[in-house]
């Protein structure tokens, strides 16, 4: 039987709607919602393939207490007599959260009124602090409260968007493609970017600022004064709805177009046009992200931002505004229900009034009254012993905090750590005590916030596996073996909905944009069928848009133009590491890793570093090399790449100690954070960067993973019915060769080896009855490993009794390479592309007539003009 | 040149020359005498003519020579058959046969052929004991009662393993064994034979290696029972059948005073030591090497028919000459040296077992045991001297090609 359920998409802040096609109550595929506001159809490659990341591959299925199987009842037992315990022995706060923007709304409120109203504690922070915390401060600093002013519609009819420390095209690839067909539609519309790298986003630009790392402050500085110089400003705006200006703006006194141009190490030129295209439009857009967030001066650069349009009172208009983008499905979600530990809920904080009016609410028992301690400062509390019990929610902190080294002190030491998840193997799961299954996305009720304050409900689309329980229910029976069931009396997400959008509501009178009272109300069917809403929406109907009437949420009903001294980051080390996504991976890669045509566009862990840095260092495209800095290391694969400017380098943030060696990038970020959001300065850091000798190079397909022991390098993506590692090592392949013979053989397998010890190539296939098991290469050269793509369909292949020995050949002469992947809908790869390009293709369109890349989530669109660009290049010359 | 042309013996060796002789122009009178009932037929063949894939009359090698057309006036060669020669007056060029024949000749060749090379047990009088060597000995093997019995085949070399093969295709429970460890231990190395021999078990053939016939057991009948053997142990058999290699037979070549060793000696042109004689094929013997393979007696063949046809061929020379196996599904081949073991290629398992041994970026030898791909590419290689170097890393998956058409099997 076959049916259609509209859900949300768990993976960036879009908060695309999407349509899962269901049959006999298996997903079978997944599109685009035509009718969610923020999506209209349209999706890109990582929510297209969420089908293929429902299996039970990797899930966590039942609750296990120190690696034994337990039920429920024990493990939420255990676990309340460990938080209580450690309470009475060693306070309130030696008891901590750390929950995450993947969690649903429902969850977070549960979570958070847990431990905010009845553990006498605010030690529940998020990963959201790593993520926007620095726009939220930015928010309540100039607007009174975290309210994000515009929208996806004002991206797509500003006349000038500027996007900052933003690479949309490929974090969120849908937002990007709006304006992109905006832009093509022939509508006036300029496109800056402003980022330390040339990213994919650039493509579109019409002008790209590649600005000195963290130097955005001096630049949105510069702009405020050049602004007020050239009479820009919306002197009634400043006047009548802002206070601060004159001190805003004599902090910018020294910031003329050279000083800037000084600070940024850009053109004058180029300043000066970015500035008079500003200027010159007032409907302009400034979209942040992580770029200008991740710092520990973000903060201030955020408000940089905001001030230029509080100044021009570009903002609650149509096609303007400053609009922080996020990156997680529901960081916005967690930020209505207060799942900061500095927020304590529906947008209020720790004021006396604002305590006692949520303690009233919650007729909670054991209200914290201060906030509790930022991620950081969290972990560095467990580190020191000041934590003993420490539940993880839905996150992987040993990958994604600064500092990994530090945060793995911190889980050793605690006394108790408790990770609920979806995923069993996780760099954090090694250190839990307690695991907890939690319901994944398809498998929970629930809603979240979308970048643009839409609330969009994820919807169950089939039964939980094993023993998998949604989080708030997981929170909800805790309390209950607490002794707090009266307080927690959920039996449906519903429930916990109806009780969140009470509180927005309970004595706001109109003192809290955060509003959803209307939905109060709703009965569990409308709850099932809500369609995606944008707040605030108070019981008593809409007070229209937000600050189009100058009214902001500060207690003198004014914005704030915050003053900002911008400062310069330093790092010692003489390489810059910039961190951050890659088009088709998500997070640590625990759902995105698990999907073949994901894992292709990027294959290996792979560092991206300026080629003339490559070159004085004497390496080369592909070589390996290491990034060490006082933090830590990470060893990757040299990708040159021109858009890394030089002295600078780029270290993707997805992968975990699951899928490579040295790789985790947050090890070498310090634990610097920002002094009003506590964001961590993940995007700055400073390292070592040398060659790695690798004597030895590995290729190995296999059904089962693997993590090959103490190897230089190794890093596994997923391919079709298995696994394909990259390997490298100092060692030469004779000794790499033993150590993961070691390791792949087993009883029940038959071999067929190849060994040419003269040249250390050293080739293996175990495989039984008629399948391949694994496919081992080792070769002193790369260059003369399999092709990839020959490796990549070995599990689709099923030898002849006596042929398994070709298989060590590395090759099947009668298959045609199709190169790198491109496209990773179509799974269109760049030897095709060079083919159809040679074959008389000469657009985007025509390569997508010819085979269909590009045609579906755009996102290799930027990639596809480049080979046609280098294919008329290479004819010219 | 013209004249009478006496062969002397009428095996495989005699019928290429035959083939050779046929495909020139020449006045010859050519006669030929055999001592088996049957004469020229393709002996390589009888191990599957035991096993039933082949029928005697794949055997005939004359059908296959092709018919003289212009310019050979020469009458077609007079084959006698069941005839030995007993004598040869070299001074006169006279033969005599055994029923006192005299035939007289201007040239003679050596074809004689070899004999089967038994182990020192006294075997006189027992039944059950057999060789396996003629088109006779096929017929008789063919004709036992197999089902329920055992044999035991003295020799792991080509030619014991493909009796072997023939016998248990007939039915007999077959046993190899084998003075040394490691089966057709003079053409693989010892990995190989291992390989061969796993190939083989799971064909049914069972092997007892390391060990040699001591003694025989009989029952009171007088038939063998069983063996004994120097380790001490002993195994049942019904049938005994040696294929422990072959002797050169020179005995008429030594007392018509020719010079031998092992072999009639020969040079290059094939000439025996007095004038007017030659020798090819098994009985001769070119410098240290006697023959056992098809490949070079071809060649001699070639090279003899040329001279004997007045032309001046190019001198014979050694070459190497790859081993193949012919067991159906069973592959084998073997070319060059493969004692070094300093420097090779090595792919090993799942049924497969292939070594290429590389001095100095070339190949010089090549084993192939379960998979013969490739095998005259390698000789090729192994020939030319060719520099393997760029080719090196997919060397061993080499090239498809047919291995049949130039490599040598067992004669």
């Amino acid at each position: 039987m076959q049916r259609n359920s509209n859900t949300t998409c768990p993976y960036c802040g879009v908060g695309c709607g999407v349509t899962a096609q269901l049959e006999d109550d298996k997903v079978i595929a997944v599109s685009g919602d035509k009718k969610h506001p923020a999506n209209f159809g349209r999706l890109c490659v990582k929510g297209t393939a969420l089908a293929e990341t429902l299996g039970d591959e990797g899930r966590l299925l039942y609750p296990q207490l120190q690696g034994r199987r337990v039920d429920w009842d024990q493990a939420l037992g255990t676990l309340a007599s460990r938080i209580r315990q450690a309470q009475a022995e060693h306070g309130p706060d030696s008891v901590a959260f750390y929950l995450s923007g993947q969690l649903l709304t429902e969850d977070y409120y549960v979570a958070n009124k847990l431990v905010k109203g009845y553990l006498n504690t605010a030690n529940v922070d998020t990963n959201s602090r790593l993520c926007m915390s620095s726009a939220v401060a930015a928010h309540k600093r100039a607007f009174g409260e975290d309210i994000v002013p515009c929208t996806y519609e004002d991206v797509e009819a500003c006349e000038l968007l500027v996007m900052v420390g933003s690479n949309a095209a490929w974090t969120h690839p849908v937002v990007y493609q709006r304006v992109e067909a905006a832009k093509r539609a022939g509508q006036r519309k300029r496109i800056v970017v402003i980022d330390p790298r040339r990213t994919a986003s650039c493509d579109s630009a019409d002008l790209h600022l590649q600005l000195r790392p963290g130097s955005d402050g001096h630049l949105f500085c510069g702009l405020l004064k050049f602004l007020a110089d050239n009479g820009a400003l919306d002197e009634g705006f400043i006047a009548r709805h802002t206070e601060g200006w004159e001190a805003a703006l004599e902090a910018c006194a020294g910031l003329g177009i050279s000083e800037v141009a000084a600070a940024t190490g850009l053109a004058e030129e180029d300043l000066r046009r970015f500035y008079q295209w500003f200027t010159d439009t007032p409907r302009t857009v400034t979209m942040f992200s992580q770029g200008v967030k991740q710092s520990a001066t973000g903060t201030d650069k955020c408000n940089a931002i905001i001030n230029c349009h509080l100044a021009t009172g570009r903002i609650g208009h149509p096609g303007a505004g400053p609009f922080s983008i996020t990156g997680q499905p529901n960081a916005m979600g967690g930020r209505e229900v207060g799942g900061l530990a500095n927020q304590l809920a529906a947008h209020m904080d720790f004021t006396a009034e604002d305590v006692d009016r949520v303690q009233r609410f919650w007729g909670a028992t054991g209200m914290a009254s201060q906030p509790g301690m930022k991620a950081v400062e969290l972990f560095d509390a467990a580190a020191e012993g000041r934590i003993k019990v420490l539940w993880i929610m839905a996150t992987n902190p040993a990958v994604s905090l600064p500092d990994s080294a530090r945060v793995r002190r911190a889980l050793e030491r605690c006394d108790f750590v408790v990770v609920s998840d979806c995923t069993a193997q996780t760099d954090t799961a090694d250190f839990a005590d307690l695991l907890l299954p939690a319901a994944p996305w398809g498998e929970k009720e629930g809603t979240v916030t979308n970048s643009e304050r839409v609330i969009s409900r994820q919807r169950q689309l089939v039964e939980a596996m094993g023993e998998a329980r949604p989080d708030w229910w997981i929170v909800t029976e805790l309390a209950h073996k607490l002794g707090l069931a009266e307080y927690f009396p959920y039996r449906s997400a519903a429930d916990v909905f109806r009780e969140h959008a009470a509180l927005s509501g309970y004595e706001n009178q109109g003192r809290r944009a955060f509003d959803i009272s209307a939905l109060a109300q709703l009965s569990d069917v409308d709850y099932a069928a809500l369609a995606p809403r944008r707040w605030p929406l108070p019981a008593g109907g809409s007070r229209g848009e937000l600050f189009s009437d100058g009214h902001f949420f500060t207690p003198s009903g004014r914005a704030r133009i915050v003053r900002v001294e911008p400062e310069l980051p330093t790092a010692q080390g003489k390489l810059l590491v910039n961190t951050g996504r890659l088009r088709d991976q998500w997070h640590t890669m625990t759902r995105t890793g698990r999907v073949p045509r994901l894992s292709q566009h990027r294959d290996f862990f792979s560092i991206a570093l300026n080629p003339a840095d490559a070159a004085s260092a004497g390496f080369g495209e592909g070589d390996l090399v290491q990034l060490e800095n006082p933090q830590g290391r990470v060893r990757g694969i040299a990708n040159l790449d021109a858009g890394i400017a030089p002295g600078q380098s780029f270290v993707p943030i997805h992968w975990s100690g699951q899928f490579s060696a040295e790789a985790r990038a947050s090890g070498l970020i310090p634990a610097l954070t920002d002094p009003h959001s506590g964001q961590p300065q993940s995007k700055f850091a400073g390292a070592r960067l040398m060659p790695v000798t690798a004597n030895c190079w590995g290729l190995l397909f296999s059904r089962r993973q693997y993590r090959p022991g103490e190897l230089d390098y190794w890093s596994r993506i997923a391919v079709t019915g298995g696994y394909l590692t990259l390997l490298a090592d100092g060692a030469a392949s004779e000794a790499v060769y033993a150590e993961l013979q070691a390791q792949l053989r087993e009883a029940a397998l038959d071999f067929a080896t190849y060994e040419d010890s003269a040249k250390g190539d050293f080739r293996e296939i175990g495989h039984r009855e008629g399948r391949l098991e694994y496919a081992l290469f080792l070769n002193p050269e790369r260059a003369v490993l399999p092709e990839r793509g020959w490796m990549s369909a070995l599990g689709a292949e099923s030898p002849e009794p006596g042929t398994v020995h070709n298989y060590l050949a590395g090759f099947s002469p009668d298959r045609e390479d199709s190169g790198r992947l491109v496209c990773s809908c179509w799974e269109v790869g760049e030897a095709q592309i060079g083919r159809a390009i040679a074959d008389g293709a000469d657009s985007v369109e025509t390569l997508g007539k010819a085979l269909r890349c590009g045609t579906q989530c755009g996102s290799c669109i930027p990639e596809l003009r480049e080979l046609l660009a280098r294919a008329r290049d290479e004819q010219a010359a | 040149m013209s004249g009478r042309l006496l062969i002397v013996g009428a095996g495989m060796a005699a019928a290429y020359l035959l083939q050779e002789l046929a495909k020139r122009p020449h006045r010859l009178q050519v006669t030929v005498v055999g001592e088996e009932a049957e004469a020229c037929y393709n002996r390589v063949l009888l191990s599957n003519v035991l096993s039933g894939e082949n029928s005697e009359t794949d055997l005939d090698m004359l059908a296959t020579a092709p018919a003289s057309d212009d310019g050979n006036v020469a009458a077609a060669p007079r084959i006698i058959t069941g005839r030995r020669i007993t004598h040869i007056d070299s001074k006169l060029g006279v033969a005599t046969t055994d029923d006192g024949e005299r035939l007289a000749y201007d040239a003679l060749v050596f074809a004689t052929g070899a004999n089967v090379a038994r182990p020192p047990v006294d075997c006189t009088g027992v039944g059950g004991v057999r060789e396996f060597r003629t088109v006779a000995d096929t017929r008789e093997l063919r004709a036992l009662e197999a089902t329920g019995r055992s044999a035991v085949v003295v020799g792991g070399g080509l030619l014991g393993l493909e009796a072997a093969h023939g016998l248990n295709a007939l039915g007999f429970h077959t046993r190899v064994l084998h003075r040394n460890p490691v089966i057709m231990n003079r053409q693989l190395d010892a990995e190989g034979g291992r390989q061969l021999q796993r190939d083989l078990e799971e064909r049914g053939l069972h092997f007892k290696l390391g060990a040699q016939i001591a003694a025989l057991d009989t029952d009171t009948e007088g038939h063998i029972r069983g063996i004994q053997l120097d380790d001490g142990s002993s195994l049942a058999c019904d049938l005994l059948l040696f294929a422990t290699g072959i002797t050169p037979n020179i005995a008429l070549a030594q007392a018509s005073g020719l010079a031998t060793e092992r072999g009639i000696l020969v040079d290059e042109h094939l000439r025996c030591s007095e004038p007017g004689i030659y020798a090819l094929g098994e009985c001769s013997q070119f410098g240290d090497t006697c023959f056992g393979l098809v490949a070079p007696i071809r060649e001699q063949a070639a090279v003899l028919a040329a001279q004997l046809g007045g032309e001046s061929p190019a001198p014979f020379r050694l070459q190497d000459y790859p081993t193949q196996l012919k067991i159906s599904g069973v592959e084998i081949y073997r070319a060059g040296e493969l004692d070094d073991a300093s420097e090779q290629i090595l792919v090993h398992g799942s049924g497969v077992y292939r070594r290429l041994v590389i001095r100095n970026d070339r190949l010089i030898g090549a084993v192939l045991v379960g998979d013969k791909r490739g095998g005259t590419w390698y000789s090729d290689l192994i020939s030319q001297g060719r520099d393997i170097s760029s080719i090196r890393s997919s060397l061993a998956f080499g090239r498809e090609e047919s291995a049949s058409q130039s490599a040598a099997v067992a004669a």
